[in-house]
């Protein structure tokens, strides 16, 4: 943070989280910016529900993997001596859950992490990054994984 | 035999031509008169510019003596109206409609209409050259 | 209930705001990206782009669940098709089709679908009620207000009885939209015969009103 200024105090994070390789290092950011400023990190996991199914239908592989994710935050979070508050969403499209979420929670920063994919042989950031990018009310912090790793 | 046929794109103008050859008396209808330019010049038949979704031009082509009626415009969704309409309004003994989308021409077949998707038959086809 | 509604221009966004108003879980099935990106802003996730009339798409959307299935494009073979498929295909219970041209209301109730709505002959039949005598009437200024749509009664007595559209003059920008006569609403062409007691719906600029009127009923 910035020394000797007046630094602006972020004291409400949300980490939406995926389950891919990017969530360690947000969870961490995350609550290490929020034990500065002595904050609060909400870590959420959004579980997309086909519209065939109706909105609050139980999804059960979905959900065990998705709490699996969420203990695995809390496993990150431990580590650096924070607390962290979890939750599962189920909602029809990740990046509008995650901005009515940061809205609902009225945090000061999104966290978020993005793997370095290719789709057709380009650079693809798929959906939910882009419309998080577009319509958070917040400031949002874009970790982008290495070149390389993710590319199956 | 009294055919309609609506559409006069290549292959409506083909059929028009084909079925003239053969003896038949044929009415061809379309939205867009520059489309006639395909029809053979010395083609014997009517057509007529008109929507054949349109009772009114339908019945301006002879739908109502009509043996058969053929839709064979670009839109799948126009075939599948005018050719419902020659059968159930009409009552012409054979109607054929072109449905591009094959899962359409499925489910529009078990609902009775005589359809072809050329999507499927030309798959096909070249998949024979290719394989065969 | 969940309610599909096929076409996201004007019709279709504000049904779908007073469905979701309601508490209905509604989606709009829209083929145009940027109306797909308007709706989503205005009225969250409830829009999907996609074919209403592609069984493919409307298998995603789970239109097997649904409770009711309306199609209101501007077009209406694509609002036929897709209730047929959402009928036929997947069971949908309810399927109501917006009806343009309303010649094809009987067509759309014999090839089984439901319901159909029908703005021309909605606006009909509030016209029949409210027509008084008056041979013309003003039924609606349109955008601008240099256009205007009135409705004229054919009195019996008309030297245009019995004589086809083709051979009446009429003002200039002034166009005949309808003509209900004894057998219903028809959309006049040149060779429709005009009748007596008949009410024909016409376009028309207000200083060409006058000439109208005497065009129809004189």
């Amino acid at each position: 943070m910035v020394q000797g200024g007046e630094s602006v105090k972020y004291t409400k994070f949300l980490v939406p989280v995926t389950g891919k390789k990017a969530d360690d290092d947000i969870v961490r950011t995350a609550c290490v910016l929020a034990r500065r400023s002595k904050g609060k990190v909400y870590v959420v996991h959004v579980i997309q529900v086909s519209r065939a199914l109706p909105l609050d239908a139980e999804v059960e592989p979905e959900t065990q993997s998705g709490e699996n994710v969420l203990a695995n935050a809390e496993k990150i979070a431990d580590m650096t001596d924070s607390q962290v508050e979890t939750e599962i969403l189920q909602a029809r499209e990740t990046g509008p859950a995650i901005v009515d979420e940061a809205v609902e929670r009225g945090v000061d920063m999104i966290i978020m992490g993005l793997e370095y994919k290719k789709r057709f042989g380009e650079f693809d950031m798929g959906d939910t990054v882009p419309y998080v990018l577009r319509n958070a009310p917040c400031p949002v912090l874009l970790w982008r994984g290495p070149m390389g790793e993710a590319e199956a | 035999m009294n055919v309609v046929i609506m559409g006069c794109g290549r292959v409506g103008a083909q059929l028009a031509a084909l079925l003239e050859e053969a003896g038949h008396k044929v009415a061809v209808l379309d939205t867009e008169p520059y489309s006639f330019r395909r029809l053979p010049a010395a083609f014997k038949g009517t057509p007529l510019v008109g929507d054949g979704t349109d009772e009114e031009y339908l019945k301006k082509a002879g739908i109502e003596e009509a043996d058969a009626f053929v839709a064979v415009t670009q839109g799948d969704n126009r075939n599948v109206m005018a050719a419902q309409i020659a059968k159930h309004v009409y009552n012409v003994p054979k109607v054929v409609c072109r449905i591009y989308d094959p899962i359409r021409e499925e489910l529009y077949h078990t609902l009775g209409l005589e359809t072809i998707s050329p999507t499927m038959v030309g798959a096909q086809l070249l998949r024979d050259k290719v394989v065969g | 209930m969940y309610i599909i509604v096929v076409g996201g221009g004007k019709v279709g966004y504000y049904l779908s705001q007073a469905l979701l108003s309601e508490g209905h879980e509604v989606l709009i099935l829209e083929k145009d990206a940027a109306k797909c990106d308007a709706i989503c802003e205005q009225l969250g996730s409830v829009v999907v782009r996609g074919d209403g009339c592609e069984a493919r798409t409307l298998a995603e959307v789970g239109t097997e669940r649904a409770d009711m299935f309306i199609a209101v494009t501007n077009e209406d073979e694509d609002n036929l098709v897709a209730c047929q498929v959402a009928k036929h295909k997947f069971k949908v219970p309810r399927t109501i089709a917006r009806i343009n041209n309303p010649k094809n209301e009987a067509l759309f109730k014999k090839l089984g679908i439901d319901v159909t709505v029908s703005s021309t002959n909605l606006i009909l039949e509030h016209i029949q009620e409210e027509v008084p005598t008056h041979p013309l009437v003003h039924l609606l200024t349109l955008k601008g207000g240099d256009l205007e749509i009135v409705e004229v009664k054919i009195p019996p007595d008309s030297s245009v009885v019995g004589k086809r559209m083709r051979q009446i003059v009429f003002p200039p920008d002034s166009v005949i939209c309808l003509m209900i006569g004894k057998w219903g609403p028809k959309v006049p062409t040149g060779d429709t015969i005009l009748e007596a007691d008949a009410q024909v719906v016409a376009v028309t600029r207000p200083e060409a009103e006058g000439a109208l009127r005497a065009a129809l009923t004189e």
